[in-house]
């Protein structure tokens, strides 16, 4: 079905009101462009507190029922490699620790991205810089992402694995292409982390067949955002969707 | 055609005669003698270097040894790129063999990517492979296959097996009569004097007037300053797989037979050397 693919123009429009919006918000989005053309990208930083827990971490007997109280990390999709035990850092973002340690056994599942059990440890701010790109293979958006220390050490695929809330682990697993991994980003060519873009039609399809029948209009970029950018602690705050803003309509032919 | 299925093996076979040499700031535990290896050019460098691995280790202190890390006259090769582009990008008007730094140290992490197991690599070369068949046929072949399909495809590569691999290859290279080719081109055009590290669009080999694209026709809307213009000297190279094909080619016949295994067409363009 081709109305729930995005090709560039759209996508290029859909990131244009998505900056609009985030602007209003002090959301901090802004438009990189390669050099003399149309062509771009979405991008953001952000900075992640978290804890940091010096003990080995890596369980390769963990699953996302594991009882123990530390954080424990799923052995990763195959495709990961060889087991490493080592001391690494152990994301849970601080600000969402609510007074006290959580027992996983009782199977409460806390809503707040990433909160795990933990060991005492201190807290260190991680510096994230999120970019959205168009995948013209796929007809989707994308979004590439990395990490880094405050002394400019790069996050590991391990410890970024490790930041991912458990929910969303199990599932990734399950379908290796929905994993995260390691590419090199199309425009910079640097390593950047990306969740791969492939299944995007499969959970769009449902959202974009419910705006079309409620005649509503639908910002593509601002909902595929709001399904995965979680997924890597990227927050999309619910005022995008309740604030006023001008219509975005994908069938409408304004041009801007 | 005959002919044509000889210009396939031809591709599968094709080799660089290269010389790896350890770096000098490596502290060794006697002196590092060079190892010579005939590398394929449609394969990966972290798929084929174990023995290059193996060599090196003897001489190095175990202690001090990271994930290996291979360089071409200080710029950190792409393992993840086939090594025919590494080649016809970085060192193709330079005598053979083509000489290779091995590191043991300072894996550099914002140039390169990690490639902790032989999986990793499996992965981004099926992750091709089905990027090419979305541009291609919506990704209706490759979805269509069964993992075995997709494994022999990996092992046929891996194992140098050309017959296998090309069994289930052949697939991903048909396409409905009436449509005279694939949707789009599965293409990546390399240029070292460009900040982007390729270029890749959606383009389709044939017009809406039914004409076939040729080599430059795609080279005309993409990347412009690669033609000569009139009366002009050529100023740059348009090599696959180390040889420069006609710019009338037509663009379909390129994907179908010049491809590497993960279906892109790899295209380098380089500088015409100044002697």
């Amino acid at each position: 079905m081709s109305w729930c693919v995005l090709d560039e123009e759209n996508f290029r429009r859909c990131c244009r009101l998505l900056l609009q919006q985030s602007e209003q918000l002090r959301d901090g989005w802004s438009w990189e462009a390669v050099q003399g053309s149309e062509e771009g990208y979405l991008k953001k930083t952000a900075l992640r507190s978290v804890i940091v827990d010096s003990s080995p971490v890596w369980d390769h007997e963990g699953s996302a029922s594991d009882s123990e109280p530390h954080t424990s990390c799923h052995s990763w999709p195959d495709q990961q490699g060889q087991e490493e035990k080592q001391a690494g850092l152990v994301l849970v973002d601080a600000d969402s620790i609510k007074g006290g340690i959580e027992d996983e056994e009782d199977g409460e599942e806390d809503e707040d991205d990433g909160v795990c059990a933990v060991s005492e440890g201190s807290s260190q701010v991680l510096q994230y810089e999120y970019h959205i790109l168009h995948s013209c293979s796929y007809s989707t958006p994308v979004l590439y992402f990395r990490a880094f220390t405050q002394d400019g050490r790069s996050l590991s695929l391990e410890e970024v694995w490790s930041s991912v809330h458990p929910n969303f682990r199990l599932r990734l697993q399950n379908s290796p292409l929905n994993t995260i991994t390691l590419q090199e980003h199309p425009l910079l060519g640097q390593p950047f982390f990306m969740l791969h873009p492939c299944r995007t039609e499969e959970f769009m399809r449902p959202v974009l067949q419910a705006a079309q029948d409620q005649h509503r209009s639908v910002n593509y970029v601002l909902s595929w955002l709001s399904v995965v950018g979680p997924v890597v602690g990227l927050d999309v705050p619910l005022k995008y969707a309740t604030q006023l803003h001008p219509a975005a309509s994908l069938s409408s032919t304004e041009s801007d | 055609m005959a002919d044509d299925k000889d210009v396939l093996r031809d591709v599968w076979f094709g080799r660089i005669p290269t010389c790896f040499i350890l770096n000098q700031d490596e502290v060794t535990e006697r002196e590092a003698e060079p190892y010579y290896l005939l590398l394929p050019r449609v394969s990966y460098l972290t798929l084929v270097t174990d023995k290059v691995k193996k060599h090196f280790h003897k001489v190095v202190r175990t202690d001090d040894v990271e994930e290996m890390w291979l360089e071409y006259e200080g710029t950190p090769l792409k393992w993840h790129y086939p090594i025919g582009v590494l080649f016809d990008l970085h060192a193709s008007n330079t005598v053979l063999p083509w000489s290779i730094t091995v590191h043991f140290k300072n894996f550099p992490d914002r140039d390169l990517l990690h490639c902790p197991s032989n999986s990793v690599i499996e992965a981004h070369f099926m992750s091709s492979i089905k990027e090419a068949d979305a541009l291609k046929h919506k990704s209706q072949v490759v979805n269509d296959m069964q993992k075995k399909d997709h494994k022999q495809l990996w092992m046929g590569l891996q194992n140098d097996k050309f017959d296998q691999f090309w069994a289930m290859n052949r697939k991903l290279m048909e396409y409905p009569t009436e449509e005279g080719g694939f949707r789009y081109i599965p293409f990546r055009i390399y240029q070292t004097m460009s900040d982007r590290p390729f270029i890749q669009k959606l383009f389709r080999p044939v017009s809406p007037e039914g004409n076939m694209h040729t080599l430059g026709d795609l080279l005309k809307e993409m990347c412009p300053a690669a033609l000569p213009n009139d009366g002009e000297q050529k100023r740059y190279q348009v090599v696959i797989h180390g040889i420069e094909p006609l710019l009338e080619t037509p663009l379909q016949w390129l994907s179908e037979h010049l491809s590497h295994p993960d279906n892109f067409l790899h295209i380098c363009v380089t500088p015409v050397p100044s002697d």
